[in-house]
């Protein structure tokens, strides 16, 4: 097997420096999802997307008479449609008696499918419209497909959200610990809460042309979980996730565009679970095996010792 | 020490005057038409039963939830427009304490107030904190990460967090639930020495047997205010079995007879 990538392609460095962008950025803002618990609203913002990214592929065809699939045209889809479905999951959990998280299931369940009606049409147009291949690499990704033009959307999209994130970094911090501590400090919850929003759809809209629809949140919350179990600091957390996420972005385009046609979010959310797996079993303190000793060690204290706890 | 004209409106005496404050959850009223006005130095303890609103109570006079109607001000002011007027120690149990942060981390929160928008804390503000830990017996703690912290120590780091927002009026939400002896203490203590200095606190407190021997006002809330004044004077026990229906343990030790 050759290893084409060593030869620095052109193409492969685009895909990769983008992959690493998405990775990285996804790795940070998902450690405030995982704070918040909120895995489901970025899966809910990634799905939707794909009836986004069909629709602004239709709505462009029919205005320009051409195809065309660059993230410049795509990318505000996806960024409409993911906020529209949850801010219909937030009016229908507020209105009615569903909770959030059924709320949040049911406008996934519409807009995803949604979005796979949509595509099967246009796949199914004839003529067909030419340029509509590649279309259904957004559900599970493919890598190869970005292009420069791609790449700076990604990077001023999520250049945008991590500038936002760390400008914002002790008013984000203080609401995902305290909420009600940070109410009392004069801090906007509700225009945190839209920020934090914002945050998360810029950060999942730029990684479904790589990763996919489907997979996209394993890259926003496998790397936070993975390094929350090294560390005990927000900062530092954030700091290795993005590392985290930008290896698995990184490994995952590398390793599907070498082998033609593989997609690459079923890659990146493999290697993504290989180190989350490493971090939950070797992690000094909170790791499996650290723990397993812990206890081993207190049973094997004198009675006088074990009991100094508090 | 400044010394104010007594043709002063009354009102700007008033360390906190709470009027007529009326919040809603859904449909279900949680709290009705509270009146409640503690002048400067005053140690007073929210007591009533579960339901009764009254950390609804603290959380609207803070802003923190949304009120129907009703007024609030903190030395005459509005604190909604002068934040650094109050401080606040919500419930223990309202945070996640596996959080990945240090306790100084939390305590410098106390500070984020003060700094206002984007600006990060720096030497001074470690300071406060950490002199706030010392003053909490918590200084040895100050790198430790929030989770292996014993209850006592969480109570503890609130409570140093809402020192170091050095403000005039004082909310908290029940700083002594599940502490230890030694604690319950020195946070006795640390109350009593607030008030001193003229600070205003308003606290909920559960352990009824308890009352008259931390705090010297009392406020009986069920849903709507049924008393408010000195322990001496509203905290005896026919105000208290109106107010929990007949329910008070007849033991309650320390409780002033009708």
């Amino acid at each position: 097997m050759s290893v084409p990538w060593v030869e620095l392609d052109p193409t492969l460095v685009v895909v990769a420096a983008g992959t690493t962008a998405v990775g990285a950025v996804s790795g940070a803002l998902g450690c405030f999802a995982y704070l918040r618990r909120q895995g489901l609203v970025g899966d809910v913002v990634s799905h939707s997307a794909l009836l986004g990214v069909v629709g602004a592929f239709v709505i462009a065809y029919a205005v320009t008479g051409s195809a065309s699939r660059s993230l410049t045209i795509l990318v505000p889809g996806a960024l409409i449609t993911g906020t529209a479905a949850l801010m219909l999951a937030r009016s229908v959990s507020i209105r009615t008696r569903l909770n959030d998280d059924a709320s949040l299931g049911v406008m996934l369940s519409i807009f995803f499918g949604g979005g796979l009606f949509l595509l099967r049409w246009v796949q199914r147009q004839s003529p067909p419209i030419a340029g509509h291949t590649g279309l259904e690499d957004y559900i599970f990704g493919m890598a190869a497909a970005m292009t420069r033009a791609d790449l700076w959307m990604v990077l001023a999209l999520g250049g945008g959200a991590l500038t936002a994130l760390l400008l914002m970094w002790k008013e984000l911090k203080v609401f995902t610990f305290d909420p009600d501590f940070s109410r009392s400090l004069g801090l906007p919850s509700r225009l945190l809460d839209a920020l934090m929003m914002a945050l998360l759809v810029a950060g999942v809209v730029i990684g479904i042309q790589t990763v996919g629809v489907i997979l996209m949140i394993a890259l926003l919350v496998t790397p936070a979980a993975a390094a929350r179990q090294w560390t005990s600091r927000l900062s530092t957390m954030s700091l290795l996730a993005a590392a985290f996420g930008a290896l698995a972005g990184a490994g995952g385009a590398l390793l599907s565009a070498s082998e033609a046609g593989l997609p690459t979010g079923p890659v990146v959310v493999l290697l993504a679970t290989a180190i989350f797996t490493g971090s939950i079993l070797l992690a000094p303190r909170r790791g499996l095996i650290a723990r397993a000793r812990a206890r081993r060690a207190m049973r094997d204290l004198p009675p006088s010792a074990a009991g100094g706890a508090s | 020490m400044i010394q104010r004209s007594s043709r002063q409106h009354p009102s700007e005496q008033l360390a906190l005057d709470v009027e007529g404050l009326t919040v809603t959850y859904g449909n279900e009223p949680a709290l009705w038409n509270a009146d409640v006005r503690l002048v400067r130095g005053s140690l007073a303890a929210v007591v009533g039963p579960n339901g009764a609103g009254k950390s609804t109570l603290l959380k609207a006079a803070l802003g923190v939830v949304p009120r129907v109607s009703g007024r609030v001000r903190v030395l005459g002011e509005d604190p909604a427009r002068r934040r650094r007027l109050v401080a606040y120690v919500p419930q223990r149990a309202s945070v996640d304490w596996d959080f990945p942060t240090t306790v100084l981390d939390v305590v410098l929160m106390g500070t984020y107030g003060r700094l206002g928008w984007f600006r990060r804390p720096g030497r001074k503000e470690r300071a406060l904190a950490v002199g706030a830990l010392e003053q909490m017996e918590m200084a040895d703690l100050a790198g430790r990460q929030i989770s292996e912290l014993s209850g006592g120590q969480q109570q503890r780091v609130f409570l140093a967090r809402a020192l170091v927002q050095d403000a005039e009026v004082y909310f908290m939400d029940e700083p002594f639930a599940g502490v230890d002896a030694v604690t319950e203490q020195s946070i006795a203590s640390l109350l009593g020495h607030l008030a001193q200095r003229g600070k205003t606190i308003l606290s909920v407190h559960h352990d009824l047997a308890t009352v008259p021997r931390y705090f010297e006002h009392a406020v009986l809330l069920n849903r709507a205010v049924q008393a408010v004044g000195t322990v001496k004077e509203v905290f005896h026990r026919g105000n208290l079995d109106r107010l929990y229906g007949g329910r008070v343990p007849a033991d309650v030790p320390e409780l002033a007879s009708t």
